[in-house]
């Protein structure tokens, strides 16, 4: 640029400078005058942008709190997390029951779905030739672009019936929200896995096999262990993704709100209690399930809190 | 040059700004200009679906008149035609002995039946309202107990917001509380549908959403069709009513006599999943 003295004074003031461009009546200062303008609606377009991110996480934690609070003054913190009866309609607001509910459903389909995606992406970063990687990496990619709704629908129609077949019961249960689960999550755990795992530099790899280790033994012994950070990342996005879906459970779960006895019994989350109850709760109802929404934001506030802490451990050690 | 490229999409947003609200509120006061009589309609919201689509078909028929229905519950809606805020009360349940010194006419409109129901291949072919209600409750949990294999029952209930629900509660349970091990599912199709593939399911829906894949099961003997429901042997179902202070007469009467004609109870009435009344009641 000729002027270098112009961007000096955007960066400066954060505004173009037009007072001097007719005055001097040179072409050069009238082109600046109009990028000077572009470069500043853009600069504040972007400012915007992040505003409504920033301001659109600040207005549902300010609204859910604000609509949810009164359940914790009117029921008392302890016996609402505590509690374990969820009678709604009968007065009885005890949210212990779904909180352990969301927990089995999140770790089960972690236990299932954690070793198939980490699997999956050291098949695509390490093991698999170019050409399958190029047909089976998009295909993985797709299982994340598939509607929540259409899973459950699929657990529902497809998945439900075999399981009810084999388990003497309806099918709704446990076991049927794992595999359902499992599947979602694998996408979310297998691309960050597989970053990480790719940005282990080749010359550790090369350094394993030049020591005389096996493919596997590079692979579990040296590669794993170095991505550990990242792929642990993954598996909490993993995990945020599980306890917050929401329709899918809702087709499969069967949402009785009990402590399920087996793995092919009924049973309601956090995450499908609001929506099988918001279209008719009113009054203490209505304000218990914005706390139930509040218990949710916490529980993923923690994990991308975990997810940070953990990052950062790992560039200390690192 | 870019102010000019500009100006003319904005211009004609401009335009569009005021025109379609101008033509909103031309539309609006067209209506309510030439509708002018209005019939108020409050009450049940199990009949919401009926009194709704009836009051659309009727201002189809008869462009200058309107009726306005609203769903705020059975007793409201008893209580605003006793107060007379408004011309008809719609109720999914009696008059309790109090409301009957009120001087309310009823008018029947259609029958809300439930079916219980079970898998086509299960033995099961009756149970009696107790034992219904026993299984309901998770005090009967075996369908060997009441005469079938030895397999756990699959207790489907409804959600809380059905309106199935709550008359099943009401007529079979007495008010008791569900099993609340029991699947929860929200929508009669979903009930219909689990029912339909699982062996050992039970559930309940109404009666005109019964097709062939499941099996109604009889209630004290008496197995649910149109006509043990009309002439009032099967347990399991309610009259939902039209209540009007006095017999009905002029708007009332042309209203209610179009909800009673087969262009409502043979279509509208089995859409929403209840049964017609007896033919020929005006």
């Amino acid at each position: 640029m000729a002027d270098q003295h112009k961007p000096s004074v955007i960066s400066e003031s954060g505004l173009p400078e037009p007072a001097d461009a007719p005055s001097t009546g040179n072409g050069l200062s009238t082109i600046s005058r109009a990028t000077y303008l572009k470069e500043a609606i853009l600069r504040n377009v972007f400012l915007v942008c992040a505003c409504v991110a920033v301001a659109g996480v600040a207005l549902i934690f300010l609204f859910v709190g604000f609509r949810g609070w009164p359940i914790f003054s009117k029921v008392g913190l302890l016996p609402f997390l505590g509690g374990g009866v969820w009678h709604p309609t009968k007065g009885e607001f005890g949210i212990l029951t779904l909180i352990v509910n969301s927990m089995l459903a999140t770790l089960g389909a972690l236990a299932l779905g954690a070793p198939l995606a980490v699997g999956t992406a050291v098949f695509l970063s390490e093991v698999a030739n170019p050409r399958v990687r190029h047909w089976v990496r998009p295909a993985v990619e797709l299982l994340a672009g598939i509607p929540s709704v259409v899973y459950g629908f699929f657990g529902l129609v497809l998945l439900r019936p075999i399981i009810a077949k084999f388990s003497g019961g309806l099918g709704f249960g446990l076991f049927t929200v794992w595999i359902i689960l499992a599947v979602m999550i694998l996408p979310t755990i297998a691309a960050i896995s597989e970053d990480a795992l790719r940005s282990v530099p080749e010359g550790i790899r090369e350094a394993s096999y030049a020591m005389g280790a096996t493919k596997w033994q590079t692979i579990w012994r040296v590669l794993l262990p170095a991505a550990k950070i990242g792929i642990i990342d993954a598996i909490i996005l993993g995990m945020g993704r599980a306890i917050g879906e929401t329709m899918a459970v809702v087709m499969v779960a069967g949402n009785a709100p009990v402590i399920p006895k087996g793995i092919f019994a009924p049973f309601l989350t956090l995450t499908t209690v609001i929506v099988m109850d918001m279209p008719y709760a009113a009054g203490d109802h209505r304000t218990a399930l914005f706390g139930v929404a509040i218990v949710l934001f916490v529980i993923s506030m923690i994990f991308v809190a975990s997810i940070r802490i953990i990052s950062r451990f790992g560039k200390e050690v690192g | 040059m870019g102010p000019m490229r500009l100006s003319r999409p904005a211009a004609r947003l401009l335009t569009l700004a005021f025109v379609l609200p101008a033509m909103f509120l031309t539309g609006c006061s067209a209506q309510s200009g030439a509708a002018k009589t209005v019939l108020t309609v409050t009450g049940s919201t199990t009949i919401l679906p009926i009194a709704e689509v009836a009051a659309e078909m009727f201002h189809v028929r008869h462009s200058d008149l309107r009726v306005l229905v609203a769903g705020v519950g059975s007793s409201a809606g008893i209580e605003s035609v006793t107060k007379g805020t408004s011309d008809i009360g719609t109720s999914s349940r009696e008059l309790t002995p109090q409301e009957k010194t009120l001087g309310l006419v009823d008018t029947p409109v259609a029958f809300d039946a439930i079916a219980v129901i079970v898998n086509p291949a299960n033995p099961v072919k009756a149970l009696s309202k107790t034992q219904a209600a026993d299984i309901f409750e998770g005090k009967i949990t075996n369908w060997k107990q009441v005469g079938g294999p030895d397999e756990p029952i699959g207790v489907v209930n409804r959600d809380e917001a059905s309106g199935t629900r709550d008359a099943f509660s009401k007529i079979v349970l007495g008010g008791a509380a569900f099993d609340s091990r029991a699947a929860v599912l929200p929508g009669t199709g979903q009930v219909r549908a689990v029912v339909a593939d699982s062996l050992t399911a039970v559930g309940y829906i109404s009666l005109g959403f019964v097709d062939k894949s499941v099996k109604a099961v009889s209630i004290d003997g008496v197995v649910p069709t149109e006509k043990t429901v009309a002439d009032g042997t099967y347990p399991v179902s309610r009259k939902l009513h039209f209540f009007t202070v006095g017999v009905p007469s002029g708007l009332k009467k042309t209203y209610i006599d179009f909800v009673l004609s087969t262009a409502i109870q043979d279509k509208v009435v089995r859409d929403a999943g209840f049964l017609p009344v007896a033919e020929g009641r005006k």
